[in-house]
């Protein structure tokens, strides 16, 4: 009987260091591998500004503004001034029937690009233009997604996207 | 190793410290406790089993460590209430196996788009409300230890406030998104709604005396009005406001001033008054008694622990020592068994799942997913702090359940409800985008 009752004590304690050391291990091991996560979170827990108006478009598909082109420097348009988005679509170019008329740009095409607010952002694209449309310095060779601080060129017109 | 086979091979891990919780709780109380008791083990793997698998099919790319750490919490919380009293494990089983249901439900329901919740915002606030109002209403509520936070049909009690915290959650994440560039700019007018459904619950959960949750909405509306504005300012008031709202009640209330007094001077050499008896007593045989008997059972496990099922939790007639040992003073008995030691490492896996959270929120890309896992991770944080800090005496106790741990099929319920939460927000940061 005392022989059972001392063999019952060690293997509780056997059971014990067993469950302690495994907890710890366990807890080891999600601390080591998690710290060779690959991507990196952004240091601040505060929202971004590009953060706050996500689902505006998809939600609620009455006007309302995404954003804003301000024109950067323009052969034709004053620096500073600036066009409001909301869903409609808008369209850049030489010819008087675009949203952004740019008569004076010898370097812009009658119909150049388009700007069109989507459910997911605000997305450029070129209709065909002569001298293509460039979004940061890159031609475009398909549809862009805009980012706040965005700058398009357009012949020789910048449009600088805000929100 | 892909994300979700990491969580697998967490989750044998789990598996096997369930397997040995409960052998230890097993032999050490073989003249009570029936072999059935080591199927237990085997069920639990085989039910995360299935949440992992589901959890596979719906957000391949979700956190691993959450469920696995998860699944940790409620065995252990598990093993402690069988030996605290089999029969109410049973139940907590049966518990844990609704909560894997609806934790799998919520995931597969929301898995395409959970965003899509916030164009019923104000849907989540009513109803947070209306479930805390539940337990007030005659017929229905129940009072338990002072607080009228349960209702009941039939033989089936529920706390709603659990759920309702985390509809709460949800409305405030949307709220806050859509008007935060208002709100940063101090527009009193913008912060009618918030303030009036917000107000609102705190208001019921002043009345119906439920200290802990009122604590846990103010912390959690004060981390998610600092994450949507970024205005210490706003955090400043909060906290000035909290602190004058506190020192009030603690003058007028005298259910609060009771709290306060047992947290600071639990034990007296001369009789007091004790309200509950209207006799005069020694203060650690009245209010404080709880208390009292839960740091007694914290100091007896010592550095090492007793070892799980060689906790001194009954008197020598069998009465249980501690009041609601196997709800708000889990912990104390885990401390008990587990010692410093054991019971540090479970206080190092709350803390892990909290930086999980943490990271989900920081990586989750758009606003609603950000404030949506910081607040359902703040929650989760501060609850655990609540009441731990409670146990052990570091602020006033209030009554609220340790998350996943605790006795309780609604916090149980809750708590998936928002492990399913952060793995959706986490799937969806960590998806490879379509370019």
């Amino acid at each position: 009987m005392t022989l059972a009752s001392i063999a019952v004590e060690e293997l509780l304690l056997v059971l014990k260091i067993a469950f302690v050391v495994l907890l710890y291990l366990f807890i080891w091991r999600i601390v080591r591998t998690a710290s060779k996560d690959l991507r990196v979170p952004q240091e601040s827990f505060i929202l971004a500004p590009s953060q706050a108006g996500d689902l505006a478009t998809l939600r609620d598909p009455g006007p309302r503004e995404v954003g804003r082109l301000v024109v950067v420097s323009s052969p034709t348009l004053e620096p500073g001034e600036g066009r409001m988005l909301d869903s409609v679509a808008i369209t850049v170019g030489r010819g008087p029937q675009n949203d952004v008329a740019l008569d004076g740009d010898d370097y812009a095409s009658a119909k150049h690009a388009r700007i069109e607010p989507r459910g997911d952002g605000v997305w450029v694209k070129d209709v065909g233009s002569t001298n293509g449309t460039y979004l940061n310095g890159i031609k475009l060779t398909r549809a862009r997604k805009l980012t706040p601080g965005d700058v398009v060129r357009v012949g020789e017109t910048e449009l600088r996207y805000e929100t | 190793m892909s994300l979700r086979n990491r969580e697998l091979l967490n989750l044998v891990v789990v598996g096997a410290l369930t397997a040995l919780g409960f052998a230890s709780v097993y032999i050490a109380r073989q003249s009570v406790v029936s072999t059935a008791s080591l199927s237990y083990a085997a069920f639990f793997l085989a039910l995360y089993l299935v949440a992992h698998l589901v959890a596979r099919y719906a957000v391949p790319y979700a956190d691993p460590y959450l469920l696995p750490i998860a699944a940790l919490l409620t065995a252990v919380g598990l093993t402690e209430i069988y030996r605290i009293r089999p029969g109410d494990a049973f139940r907590q089983g049966v518990w844990i196996i609704i909560a894997v249901g609806v934790f799998a439900g919520t995931l597969w329901s929301l898995r395409r788009d959970y965003r899509r919740l916030e164009s019923y915002k104000y849907i989540f606030g009513l109803t947070a409300i209306g479930l805390l109002v539940l337990p007030a209403l005659p017929g229905l509520g129940a009072t338990v230890n002072g607080a009228r936070l349960w209702i009941h049909f039939g033989s089936l009690q529920f706390q709603p406030g659990e759920i309702a915290k985390l509809c709460l959650i949800v409305f405030l994440a949307a709220y806050l998104r859509e008007k935060r560039e208002v709100l940063a700019q101090g527009r009193l007018k913008d912060f009618g709604p918030l303030l009036l459904i917000w107000g609102g619950a705190m208001l019921v959960l002043v009345e119906t005396n439920d200290l802990g949750s009122a604590l846990l909405y103010f912390g959690i509306f004060l981390a998610m009005l600092y994450v949507a504005t970024g205005r210490l300012l706003f955090t400043g008031i909060g906290l000035a406001l909290f602190l004058g709202g506190s020192y009030f009640v603690y003058t007028r209330v005298a259910h609060v001033h009771e709290r306060v007094t047992i947290w600071l001077h639990p034990w007296t050499d001369h009789k007091v008054y004790c309200a509950l008896t209207g006799e005069m007593k020694l203060r650690q045989d009245c209010g404080s008694y709880q208390l009292v008997k839960s740091l007694y059972s914290i100091a007896n496990g010592g550095f090492g622990g007793t070892g799980l099922g060689k906790e001194t939790l009954e008197t020598s007639a069998g009465h249980p020592l501690i009041p609601s040992l196997n709800t708000d003073f889990i912990y104390s008995a885990l401390a008990q068994g587990l010692g410093l030691i054991g019971v540090s490492a479970l206080v190092l896996l709350f803390m892990v799942f909290v930086l999980r959270g943490m990271r989900i929120a920081l990586l989750a890309d758009d606003g609603f997913s950000k404030l949506a896992g910081a607040g359902l991770t703040f929650g989760f944080a501060l609850q655990t702090f609540i009441i731990v800090g409670g146990v052990l005496r570091i602020i006033p106790l209030t009554g609220i359940t340790l998350p996943f741990v605790s006795y309780g099929g609604s916090s149980v319920v809750a708590n998936f409800v928002l492990l399913a939460g952060l793995l959706l927000i986490s799937n969806r940061a960590n998806a490879p985008r379509e370019a």
